[in-house]
């Protein structure tokens, strides 16, 4: 069952590639790519499901598809469906209708990477996926062909892939480590090091988590290796921006919650933790300071990724149910969320014709019901309730409260406040500061780019509400693999 | 036995003494035979010396004490090194641990001491301006001078020459080691920097480029040729520990007789001939560079002295 | 693990081969001619695929013979041809405004391999004969990571940056020769064609910036702050 879900969940995408540089129609590709994400979307939720009994091995033991895994595509094809259904509205607002199809055929092909990546079951290819995503990625950043996508996409791939090669050297010491134990040669599985690991001399073990955690805390935008994530993300077509903050940084994410899970049980058990839970903190930091102080409204967006990529660390480092619950919540949470908000800045940026927050004044004229949404959202994301990042933020913060991070915990909480007042107030300004009256063109295609935004909205509203009992069933399988059980 | 061994070191320092002109002479006619021209002589050193000690010495008038002590001082100094070091024999001699290889280098620092004092104590400009030059590689070559001496003696576990030399022969590993082979490059580095050598110092002379020249531009006659001929040994010395002590330990007279001994004057002149020649192609193919761009060559020699010591590390 | 039976003419063969592939990055760092970046790097892949010959051989694992071939294919010829074709799309024969001169730049270096080494030394706890190969390949693979990082923070040519981005790999590489000869052959030849495409993106990337913002300078990329 499993394997036939996932050959139709990465055959979607491939043909959609395919057909995009094979036929190279514009018009074609976009309903393709669309065809491609939703039928990925519906393939996730039964793939997801039927993994949770046990996970599900292939190919040599090259592919397992875990809960964990499972989920992160969920996540990955969510985004990817609001993206493509934004894409159609907002890529042909560029006039460039010759080179769509090589924008759709990158679109699918990132996103074919980044489902791979998840379920991988050999470290070092999992590294090379990740490292695929990047590549793909880069020529998606700088589509635009402005001096400031061009500088975007090369700081993105510099940083990016110097960053990612720590991580490999990380990869290849943990494979030192495992082979004196497990001998010279051995399939380089998660489970097969997580095995190895408690038998690994220490300060080996603790150099190479930590250089893969720097490694693909530099793909996820974990500060101070961020430096890439608000250029990239302000810098590309906002359907990217969605996909980069929405799918991308949750694949990377990925790889540092697996990689706990490895050396779960080992002597630097606890540092792992702390050290994933200092570079939340310092993300959530640095953060909140530049949100204040921002001018840029996709850099506004881009400095929440980071922050809330931070919580995502927060709750993974804080450990425990509550905190991979939290984690995995935010994760789906933040996808649907920062989706709506670049949809809505996408949005705006079109309409107003700059990237400057002082130059868009007065949403709610322009953009009656989309403003609307993007107002909401902007007040999600802020972390208020009742929508579904309070629910997630406050589990993470319930599950540090007992344990050894309480210090940590009094940060978040003073922190989320700076960003809630900093991140509200350039939208107070946006929507409601006296300014002469825009007069504004309007816009065609209104519609595909506005029902993405219910989309994101209405289950986001939902879940805020709502917490299913069936996620959290997810949820608690998925923390007990990571982090066998403990409470 | 000791008295044979009191006759071979004065040797040491005889040889030194009169082999250092030819060691000179035998460089300026190769590096003019390389650019295709004919060249000095090879005796020309021996004869420019003999020509000055026969000349007067005119000294300018602001000069003190220390203008006419400088070159006796550098001039002993130079004498005394040899009495360190493994010239002609490897077996330690009575009065070889005097002193070890800081020792030997400080008495070297000292005779360039003096005529940097010299240099500003004549009041000519050129002098003041090749003692501040020369203060300045000095500081710039001191630390890899000292990174040199440290990686020698983590290797041998001593600072002496004599020890350092009979490891090398001993074991070829040792030898062959990238810790051996980087303190070798890092002392060729220094080499050319202190025996006045390209890429730092000019062959032309013309007084803005000078930097150990200037410094004794105000000598004449008899203080002139000590002055020079203290240069020379120097060069010679440097060749000696170069060769002896890290590049070629090989082809000394290890019992002492006299037979031996000579062989070990040839062997000697042998290998300066070898380094003399890649001490020329260097000098061929480099040009000079900028004063701003000193220290560049010596960084690099620092850098080898550094992989020195994490390479001996590990071994 | 095969160390722990080396002799010590293989050990020193490892050694050597190592020590002066760090002296090529060394030779990277100290050289303002962008071309000479190239030749080190070329000479630098050469040697590692003799490396990698050579652990093959002497530690029997025949497919590391592949991997020599395909390093000195790709690494020694293909990616030095793509760069030279990059440099000749530049208008810079060499970096004229790099923030550290390349002697700091060499001193500096040199104090990285120290710490490297440093933190080499804690990583390894054998104490067989041939420890000290274990060390010097540590050392090696985090000081070409350093010196990499290093060539990265201080020069700004477009094709520095990429040479110092196969530096860092090209260290990972040479350790993995000989800390794990044994990974599985497919993760190694999956890496090299990695980097092909890597090398084939940038070459697409810097025509972009000489076409788009004007310059392959990084220094002038600096529209983006904040």
């Amino acid at each position: 069952m499993a394997e036939y879900l996932l050959l139709i969940l990465f055959a979607a995408p491939l043909a959609a590639v395919a057909l995009s540089f094979a036929v190279r129609s514009s018009r074609l590709s976009e309903y393709v790519t669309v065809l491609a994400a939703i039928t990925d979307f519906v393939v996730s939720i039964p793939l997801l499901i039927s993994v949770l009994g046990a996970p599900v091995t292939l190919a040599h033991n090259y592919i397992q598809i875990d809960p964990l895994g499972a989920w992160v595509i969920v996540c990955i094809s969510i985004v990817y469906t609001l993206a493509s259904i934004y894409a159609i509205g907002y890529m042909r607002l560029l006039n460039e209708d010759q080179r769509l199809p090589l924008f759709y055929g990158l679109f699918s092909g990132f996103a074919f990477t980044m489902l791979a990546a998840c379920v991988m079951n050999n470290v070092g290819v999992f590294w090379i996926a990740i490292e695929l995503t990047t590549l793909i990625s880069t020529f998606l950043v700088g589509f635009e062909r402005e001096a400031e996508s061009t500088e975007a996409a090369w700081k993105y791939i510099v940083v990016v892939s110097g960053g990612i090669s720590l991580a490999l050297l990380g990869t290849v010491l943990f494979y030192w480590g495992g082979s004196f134990v497990l001998g010279p040669s051995y399939a380089m599985t998660w489970a097969a090091l997580h095995q190895a690991a408690p038998s690994v001399y220490p300060p080996l073990l603790l150099v190479s988590f930590l250089l893969v955690l720097v490694g693909y805390g530099t793909k996820a935008g974990l500060a101070p290796m961020h430096t890439w994530l608000p250029d990239a993300h302000s810098e590309s077509p906002a359907p990217v921006s969605a996909m980069l903050s929405g799918a991308l940084l949750n694949a990377s994410m990925l790889g540092i919650a697996r990689f706990l899970g490895v050396v779960r049980g080992a002597s630097i058990d606890g540092f792992a933790h702390s050290a994933v839970v200092g570079f939340g903190i310092f993300s959530f930091f640095i953060a909140s300071l530049f949100i204040v102080r921002q001018t840029g409204i996709k850099r506004l967006m881009a400095y929440s990724s980071v922050e809330h990529i931070g919580v995502q660390a927060l709750g993974l480092g804080f450990g425990g149910v509550f905190g991979v619950a939290g984690a995995l919540y935010h994760m789906l949470n933040h996808s649907l969320n920062k989706s709506l908000m670049f949809f809505g800045a996408g949005n705006a940026m079109r309409a107003y014709g700059t990237k400057d927050i002082p130059g868009i004044r007065r949403v709610l004229k322009v953009f009656p019901v989309s403003g609307t949404l993007w107002l909401l959202g902007a007040v999600g994301i802020a972390g208020a309730p009742p929508f579904a990042l309070f629910l997630s933020e406050f589990t993470i913060l319930r599950s540090g409260i007992g344990g050894r991070y309480r210090w940590a915990v009094i940060v978040f909480v003073i922190f989320l406040i700076v960003v809630f007042i900093g991140f509200l107030s350039h939208f107070r300004a946006m929507y409601f500061d006296e300014a002469v009256e825009p007069d504004i063109p309007r816009l065609s295609g209104s519609v595909w780019r506005t029902l993405p935004m219910w989309l994101a909205f209405i289950p986001l509203l939902i879940f805020g509400l709502w917490w299913p009992h069936s996620l959290w069933d997810i949820f608690s399988r998925i923390s007990h693999d990571l982090m066998g059980g403990a409470q | 036995m000791t008295l044979s061994n009191l006759v071979l070191q004065i040797c040491q320092v005889l040889c030194v003494l009169l082999l250092a002109p030819l060691l000179q002479g035998f460089i300026l006619k190769a590096e003019e035979r390389i650019q295709r021209s004919r060249g000095p002589n090879i005796l020309q050193p021996y004869r420019d010396l003999w020509k000055l000690f026969h000349k007067q010495a005119v000294v300018p008038e602001s000069a003190s004490w220390i203008y006419m002590i400088a070159p006796i001082v550098a001039f002993t100094a130079m004498l005394i090194v040899p009495i360190l070091i493994p010239v002609l024999t490897d077996r330690p001699l009575p009065q070889s641990d005097m002193g070890d290889m800081l020792g030997g280098g400080m008495v070297l620092t000292l005779g360039s001491f003096a005529i940097i004092l010299a240099g500003l104590d004549s009041g000519n400009v050129y002098g003041g301006i090749g003692s501040s030059r020369a203060v300045m590689l000095a500081i710039l070559a001191e630390p890899t001078l000292i990174l040199v001496l440290v990686g020698i003696s983590l290797l041998a576990k001593a600072m002496l020459p004599f020890v350092v030399n009979h490891l090398l022969l001993g074991s070829p590993s040792t030898y062959w080691s990238p810790a051996h082979l980087f303190l070798i490059l890092a002392f060729f580095v220094l080499l050319l920097v202190e025996t006045d050598r390209l890429p730092i110092h000019s062959p032309t002379h013309l007084e803005i480029y000078m930097i150990d020249e200037a410094r004794i531009l105000e000598y004449s006659g008899p203080l002139l040729a000590l002055l020079k001929w203290a240069s020379m040994m120097k060069q010679f010395i440097l060749y000696t520990i170069f060769c002896n002590v890290f590049l070629l330990p090989w082809g000394m007279s290890q019992i002492g007789t006299p037979f031996g001994e000579f062989g070990s004057v040839v062997a000697l002149l042998v290998k300066f001939l070898l380094v003399a020649l890649v001490v020329i192609v260097v000098e061929t193919v480099q040009s000079r560079l900028r004063f701003y761009r000193y220290q560049e060559p010596l960084a690099t020699g620092f850098l080898f002295a550094v992989l020195a010591i994490v390479s001996s590390q590990l071994m | 693990m095969f160390l722990e039976h080396v002799n010590p003419l293989q050990a020193s063969i490892f050694s050597s081969l190592a020590v002066v592939s760090l002296l090529l990055t060394f030779v990277m760092l100290g050289s303002h001619w962008l071309q000479n970046y190239v030749y080190a790097f070329a000479v630098q892949s050469w040697l590692i695929a003799a490396l990698s010959a050579s652990v093959g051989y002497f530690a029997g694992y025949p497919e590391l013979y592949v991997i020599a071939v395909l390093t000195a294919l790709f690494r020694g010829l293909v990616l030095p041809y793509l760069l030279m074709r990059i440099i000749g799309r530049l208008n810079a024969k060499r970096e004229l405004h790099a923030v550290l001169q390349p002697s700091s730049s060499l001193v500096l270096g040199a104090l990285l391999v120290m710490f490297a080494f440093v933190i080499a030394n804690h990583m390894n706890r054998q104490s067989f004969l041939a420890a000290h190969v274990v060390v010097m390949a540590l050392t090696i693979m985090l000081s070409m990571k350093f010196l990499g990082f290093l060539m990265l923070a201080v020069r700004d040519e477009a094709v520095s940056q990429i040479l110092g981005l196969l530096v860092l790999e090209n260290g990972i590489f040479l350790g993995s020769q000989i800390l794990v000869p044994g990974m599985p052959l497919l993760i190694e030849i999956v890496i090299l064609f990695d980097l092909l495409i890597v090398v084939a993106c940038f070459g697409m990337l810097v025509r972009f910036l000489v076409v788009h913002a004007g310059t392959t300078s990084s220094r002038q990329l600096n529209r983006l702050v904040g």
